[in-house]
């Protein structure tokens, strides 16, 4: 699957655009030490760590060359993890599961953000500090998040009924224009912002309310975990070394992501507080006692109660450990 | 010197509004915009650079095709219909389907940007290229004939060089949306640029950033459709007014054979997509994972034990879009049409206002869409306002065109009997603007269906618009590629039933203009 299409891909991206436009994109066919790994958004101190691996030469030192491809809006992570144009991907447990459920065959590698990072931000006037709170409230966010709505207010035994949904775009304009009471978001990005603009506001994080779904999930197909191994695993241990850097620094973190992605618009202070806040979701006592990216049955257990309540039936074969057992037995 | 005052009006109700939506993280100023731009100069013109070349290259390449095309049509006549029509639907592919696929097929790298620049330019540049091609007298093919040359020699003698003018106005339309067409293919995962910053802007509540890079993107486009402009008028001062006509030669004689030419159009076409859709999996080898056959949909849509339900759910999200469609599409062209009037009885208005047209035509509408939900609503009136501003401004430039199509001796002889300015409107300068006008209103179909899918994206959570994201976030690609494929039939025969109205009216109201050569 991932030598053969190359001949007939060049033939179509011929019949598209003119052979000349070849040279624009990165060719798909590279030496065997070359990898693409698919970002899940826009380069930003949220994959801190793998920016650390590629420029301390984490995976150099052991004969990779990686390409970090960034996301974007209408960039779904799956397709290119599924196709071979990237061999691992960044996803969320309920993407991978709903991308399974429709026939891919991702396994679950490494859990980058342990706790779930969705958050509802509203403002200290009119404050949503547990899941109760929401009754009789206007709550902006995407439609396509209706089901994580659904499945905290069912663990939480809150009345989906008397919460009134807003479909908003992805920002926090209007919370602070007083369009809605509250917004369903990452706990790093919108309240992010509205603090670095001096807007006061109030977080209550669902992970804090039984809302477990492992985010930041390390994918790949179950074809390239067997014949690309190798390089998964080069892959992998340099992001466990990347995100241990990150930890013990991640001032420096933000430093070095906006210094290697001068073009992206990035502003330091952003950066650092978004770094510091990514702390707790991704290290917690699992990981301090097995390390970075680790689960446990337990939380896998979690997981698939929460994604049975988002509509998802999986099993605990989706994830993967041995890779990461591979790392951290060495 | 109106221009200059037409400029400041706007600048002034500008700075007005932000000054009213002060706080509420909106919309910044010209004064804020301004001090942005400068502090960040160098940012903003190193994304401005990557997303010209972006532009750039689609531009060329789109334009490229299109006049293959066009030459294609005029050497196999026969052809021009299905050609036509086929270019018209994939036009019509909704980006939130096309974008991670060109992604994948290109890899990383500006691929995806550029190939959505250049499928954002080719039918709007195919259409006035057919028209030139043949804007010759048929003399002068008589006269080729007889030196006993052939088409070729023709085309190359006498038709590249009658569509050159005609080329040109293409072009100028051509530029704007390139540039749209490349910030958006940003958004499938690029490096850098200003749909890049954009993104970004938005979600970092940084207004003066937002609307720094939305008046960039304003002004770029401006500047290049003014360009283009100047150097047509001075290249060819008697060019025609653009029409964007892609009606056939072929006037049917009686109504029977009109419809059974158009279901059998209909069916090419609808046959000729299915295996181009079909070609491009297979000889792309696109993973069935997310890219769909035609047969994986009939499957899904028909054959599937929960077709039935499948169906259902397509079925309901497209009466929502159209729900919202319709009306939005009615009335953004009386709107484009009753102010197009208006400046025609008091043209001294109009001066002012256009270059206005032109920027708001060239603000992505991710940008504009929160404003118009903050002042009207998430409900109706938001979306069909959306909808209705999306095609309001193309429509009112078309007619405004038409309008001065109005031949000088038919003015003349109005005034000689003394009619007021609203007889010569309604008896002469409304006729003469009806092949421009419904030219725009063709158009408006394709664009009518982007602005819905947007706004219920965006906004209202409903729709065909919000089923594509949900499914694309979600890997159900069958109901993604089942939305896309309704989408687009829905645009191919919006486009065919105004195409239908036209060929009526146009026969009744102005048979001497008859469209075509």
């Amino acid at each position: 699957m991932t030598i053969s299409p190359i001949s007939r891909r060049h033939l179509l991206q011929a019949g598209l655009a003119g052979a000349g436009l070849s040279l624009l994109g990165a060719r798909p066919g590279r030496a065997a030490s070359a990898v693409n790994f698919q970002l899940s958004w826009l380069h930003s101190v949220q994959f801190g760590g793998s920016y650390i691996a590629q420029s301390k030469g984490y995976w150099a030192d052991q004969g990779l060359e990686v390409t970090l491809s960034p996301g974007g809006p209408n960039a779904p992570v799956e397709p290119p993890v599924v196709a071979g144009t990237a061999l691992m991907g960044i996803s969320a447990a309920d993407y991978t599961a709903a991308a399974v459920a429709n026939g891919a065959p991702f396994k679950i590698l490494a859990v980058a953000m342990q706790n779930n990072p969705f958050t509802i931000a509203s403002l200290p006037g009119n404050p949503v500090h547990e899941p109760k709170d929401l009754m009789g409230k206007k709550i902006g966010m995407a439609t396509a998040n209706t089901p994580v709505l659904q499945a905290l207010c069912e663990i939480n035994g809150v009345d989906m009924s008397a919460i009134e949904i807003v479909p908003t775009q992805y920002d926090a304009a209007p919370l602070v224009a007083g369009q809605v009471d509250c917004l369903l978001c990452w706990l790093t990005d919108l309240p992010v912002a509205m603090t670095m603009q001096g807007i006061d506001n109030v977080t209550m994080l669902m992970a804090d309310f039984g809302y477990a779904v492992h985010s930041q999930t390390y994918i790949a197909t179950e074809d390239s975990l067997k014949n690309r191994r190798a390089e998964l695993l080069a892959l992998l241990k340099g992001e466990v070394a990347g995100w241990r850097d990150y930890k013990a620094d991640t001032d420096a973190a933000a430093a070095l992501t906006v210094e290697m992605f001068p073009d992206a618009g990035l502003d330091l202070a952003t950066q650092k507080l978004q770094a510091e806040r990514q702390i707790p979701l991704m290290f917690s006592d699992l990981t301090e006692a097995h390390g970075f990216g680790w689960w446990s049955e337990d939380t896998v257990a979690a997981n698939i109660e929460t994604l049975g309540l988002l509509g998802r039936k999986v099993s605990a074969d989706l994830w993967d450990r041995s890779l990461l057992e591979e790392i951290y037995s060495s | 010197m109106r221009h200059l005052l037409g400029a400041l009006a706007i600048l002034m109700l500008w700075q007005g509004a932000a000054l009213l939506l002060e706080g509420r993280f909106l919309l910044a100023g010209p004064w804020d915009v301004a001090r942005y731009m400068a502090e960040h100069a160098g940012l903003l013109g190193r994304a401005l650079r990557i997303t010209l070349l972006e532009a750039f290259l689609g531009f060329v390449i789109g334009n490229g095709a299109a006049l293959i095309l066009a030459v294609t049509v005029i050497l196999l006549p026969r052809l021009q219909a299905l050609i036509g029509a086929v270019a018209l639907l994939v036009f019509c592919l909704p980006l939130v389907a096309t974008g991670p696929i060109l992604r994948v097929l290109w890899g990383p790298g500006i691929g995806p940007q550029v190939t959505l620049a250049a499928l954002a330019v080719y039918y709007t540049s195919f259409l006035p290229l057919v028209v030139g091609l043949r804007a010759a007298p048929a003399s002068w093919f008589d006269l080729v004939e007889s030196y006993g040359r052939g088409p070729f020699t023709a085309l190359v003698i006498i038709r590249l060089r009658a569509c050159l003018p005609y080329f040109f106005a293409g072009l100028q339309i051509a530029a704007p949306a390139a540039f749209l067409g490349a910030m958006v293919g940003e958004f499938t995962g690029a490096e850098r640029g200003m749909g890049v910053l954009a993104i970004r802007a938005m979600r970092a509540l940084d207004v003066e950033a937002t609307w720094a890079l939305a008046s960039l993107a304003a002004g770029v486009s401006i500047l290049f459709y003014s360009a283009l402009g100047a150097v047509g008028h001075r290249l060819f001062p008697d060019r025609p007014a653009l029409i964007l006509s892609a009606q056939s030669s072929a006037q049917p004689d009686n109504w029977v054979l009109g419809m059974l030419r158009a279901v059998a159009l209909g069916l090419a076409s609808l046959i000729t997509m299915l295996l181009l859709w079909w070609a491009m999996m297979e000889l792309g080898d696109v993973n069935r994972f997310f890219g769909k056959r035609p047969a994986d949909i009939w499957h899904f849509l028909v054959t599937a034990p929960e077709a039935a339900a499948h169906r259902a759910t397509l079925w309901q999200a497209a009466q929502d879009t159209l729900r919202y469609t319709l009306p939005g599409y009615g009335m953004g062209l009386a709107l484009g049409l009753g102010l197009a009037a208006i400046f025609t009885l008091f043209p001294t208005i109009a001066a002012g206002v256009l270059p206005l047209a032109i920027a708001l035509r060239a603000i992505p509408i991710v940008t504009t869409a929160p404003l118009i939900v903050l002042a009207l609503g998430r409900g109706a009136t938001g979306t069909i306002t959306i909808v209705a501003v999306m095609i309001f401004f193309p429509t009112l430039v078309a007619a405004l065109q038409g309008m001065r199509q109005a031949p000088g001796q038919v003015l003349d002889l109005f005034d000689s009997y003394g009619a007021s300015r609203f007889t010569r409107l309604i008896l002469a300068q409304i006729p003469a603007m009806l092949p421009a006008f419904f030219a725009a209103a063709r158009m408006a179909v394709p664009a009518a269906i982007l602005a819905v899918t947007v706004a219920e994206w965006l906004a209202t959570g409903s729709g065909l618009g919000n089923l594509m994201a949900l499914t694309a976030s979600t890997s159900d690609y069958n109901m993604l590629w089942s939305s896309t494929a309704l989408v687009t039939l829905l645009a191919g025969l919006g486009y065919a039933l105004v195409a239908m109205v036209e060929k009526r009216v146009l026969a009744e109201m102005a048979p001497e203009q008859g469209i075509g050569p």
